[in-house]
């Protein structure tokens, strides 16, 4: 492990559902403390690129890396290990536990293996509970939160685990403009933390703000890369990405 | 709750205290009872935790038998190395099938252990040292006492572990892995390794209870050791009782089998018939147990029973 090494990196990740392409070729590198966006029409495989990235997809080919080591022969749970969090689009809380549980749980396995001392965990699940704005649902079932406190639970759940590379699907979506703002801030505290984000919107307002860089990716293929404001001037992502919307 | 536990002492002195109270019919009632409460106690570590419903667990309860059974009959040792013995092979045979099976989920996980048992017995009534499909006879001791004492020793101690479980890291990765696997694992819970570990203890406790049954009633075959019908009544119990609870099992277990030798004294179809009545309304009225009774009925009032038949709605 070389200190110069990127925190992550991909090197041509393919990933095929039988014969759909939903990745080809993909390569990037994430630094250290950046927090990098990701955006893409629907169906362009960014979900894919996070479940790859968190092992609950095993790639066709290419490789992935994390603190300069090999990671995609490794299981989900050991990317946990390692400072890999993931949150998911379709969120996937632990339906018959408390929100403070869900979190807790998070707090007790998560980067090193976790917290092992369940008060302890508590403790903390309490304070990113507070974080993101949820401390006055900690006693509810977590099955019984709306759409956009279900992505708040699933935010502070994937916070809790005190991961070093933090994946974002789509967490603000179904917010309203007042409580993107907040999560836009939210996300700029946890990066300022040390933690390093990868973070889909469909969003463009938000993510251009937050981010420092930006990926671009259409029909599985990264098309651009670089300051969110050029990629966003850049024709081809004009036309896969923001002309669509247009249209 | 610490009040809770003190609450037990007096509950657990009656208990031990049957022998030289009760009457011979109802010690051996009190042993049955206490031995299939510590199957469904044991199943319920995997069963009531994990969410993992195994219809294999009679096959730890055929190992217990027969490992007691062959460690005395033809080796001629101690009960305890027997039961030793039991235990060991249950614990292998729950390691060896536990990596592959544990893979499978739901429904699959289920099937799959339904064939376990039978698969065992149809492999001891081969095996010359397991008597074939004879079985074995073991030296008799008229102690019922004894059995007693210890078939609610090891109950005893299956409900220490559960209590222990429900209040570790290992418990609450347990639960975890039921709620939602995939999300488990995402956080980093280690699911292999803790079904596998649920499934070991649990393989222990049942294998211990089968080879004090073999002992006390002094004769085993196959299709009794390895019997599929203990299979049943332990999820039936269990989940009557509440799975995923501390004292559910034990609760369910007793009751169901205090209510099924009541009824098994009078018309045995009707015994049946009202078992399975008794069950049927309870998975509907009481789906998280007999346990959550108390409390849920203290907090809704008859509108908690309305509120469960709402929950199976999907
Ligand atoms: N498990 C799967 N099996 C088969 N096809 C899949 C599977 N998961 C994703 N796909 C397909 O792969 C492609 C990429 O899907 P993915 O979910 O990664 O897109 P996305 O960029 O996250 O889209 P969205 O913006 O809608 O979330 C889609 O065409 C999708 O239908
Ligand atoms: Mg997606």
């Amino acid at each position: 492990m070389s200190e110069t090494a990127p925190l992550f990196e991909a090197r041509g990740l393919t990933k095929r559902f039988q014969g759909l392409v939903a990745l080809s070729e993909v390569s990037f590198r994430l630094e250290r403390g950046a927090i990098m966006g990701l955006i893409g029409p629907n169906g362009a495989g960014k979900s894919t690129l996070v479940s790859l990235i968190g092992g609950a997809l095993a790639p066709d080919a290419g490789e992935i890396r994390f603190e300069g080591a090999r990671i995609d022969h490794l299981p989900p749970f050991r990317r946990a290990h390692l400072g890999i969090g993931r949150t998911y689009q379709l969120t996937k809380p632990f339906p018959g536990l408390s929100v403070l549980d869900n979190v807790t749980l998070g707090a007790l396995f998560g980067a090193g293996g976790g917290e092992r001392d369940r008060a302890k965990a508590r403790e903390q699940a309490r304070e990113w509970l507070d974080f993101v704005g949820l401390a006055p649902q900690a006693a509810q079932h977590a099955d019984h939160l709306g759409g956009p406190d279900r992505k708040r639970l699933e935010f502070a759940k994937v916070l809790a685990m005190r991961p070093k590379l933090l994946l974002l699907d789509e967490v603000m979506a179904g917010l309203t403009p007042a409580e993107t703002d907040s999560a836009v801030a939210l996300i700029r505290r946890i990066r300022d933390r040390g933690m390093t984000v990868l973070v889909i919107e469909h969003v463009v307002s938000a993510i251009r703000r937050l981010s420092d860089r930006l990926l671009v990716l259409n029909h599985g293929q990264l098309i651009a890369e670089g300051e969110p404001a050029a990629v966003l001037r850049d024709p081809r992502v004009v036309e896969a990405y923001l002309g669509r919307r247009r249209a | 709750m610490k009040w809770r536990w003190l609450a037990l002492a007096p509950v657990l002195a009656v208990l031990a205290g049957v022998p030289w109270l009760g009457d011979a019919v109802l010690i051996q009632f009190g042993i049955n009872a206490l031995l299939i409460a510590t199957l469904a106690q044991s199943w319920n570590i995997l069963g009531g935790f994990t969410g993992y419903v195994s219809f294999g667990n009679s096959a730890f309860y055929g190992l217990g038998a027969y490992g007691t059974a062959i460690a005395m009959a033809q080796w001629h040792q101690p009960f305890w190395l027997g039961l030793a013995l039991g235990a060991v092979l249950a614990v292998v045979v729950a390691a060896v099938l536990g990596g592959p099976i544990l893979r499978l989920r739901g429904p699959y996980f289920a099937i799959v252990t339904l064939g376990i048992s039978a698969a065992l017995s149809a492999l001891f009534a081969n095996l010359d040292i397991a008597g074939k499909n004879i079985g074995l006879i073991l030296p008799l001791t008229r102690d019922d006492a004894m059995f007693y004492e210890l078939s609610l020793g090891l109950l005893a101690a299956a409900t220490v572990a559960v209590a222990w479980i429900a209040r570790s890291r290992f418990g609450i990765a347990l639960i975890a892995i039921r709620e939602n696997e995939d999300a488990a694992a995402a956080v980093g819970v280690d699911a292999t390794r803790y079904k596998l570990a649920a499934l070991i203890l649990a393989a222990v406790f049942t294998a211990l209870a089968g080879g004090i049954h073999a002992y006390w009633i002094t004769f085993i075959d196959p299709a009794g050791s390895f019997d599929t019908t203990l299979d049943v009544r332990m999820v039936i119990m269990t989940m009557f009782g509440g799975p995923g609870t501390v004292f559910g099992p034990v609760i369910g277990a007793f009751v169901l089998s205090a209510i099924y030798e009541v009824l098994a004294n009078g018309i045995s179809t009707a015994a049946a018939l009202f078992f399975g009545l008794v069950i049927l309304l309870a998975v509907i009225f009481l789906p998280k147990g007999l346990i959550d009774l108390g409390g849920g009925f203290r907090a809704l009032g008859w509108r908690y029973f309305l509120a469960n038949i709402e929950r199976h709605r999907l």
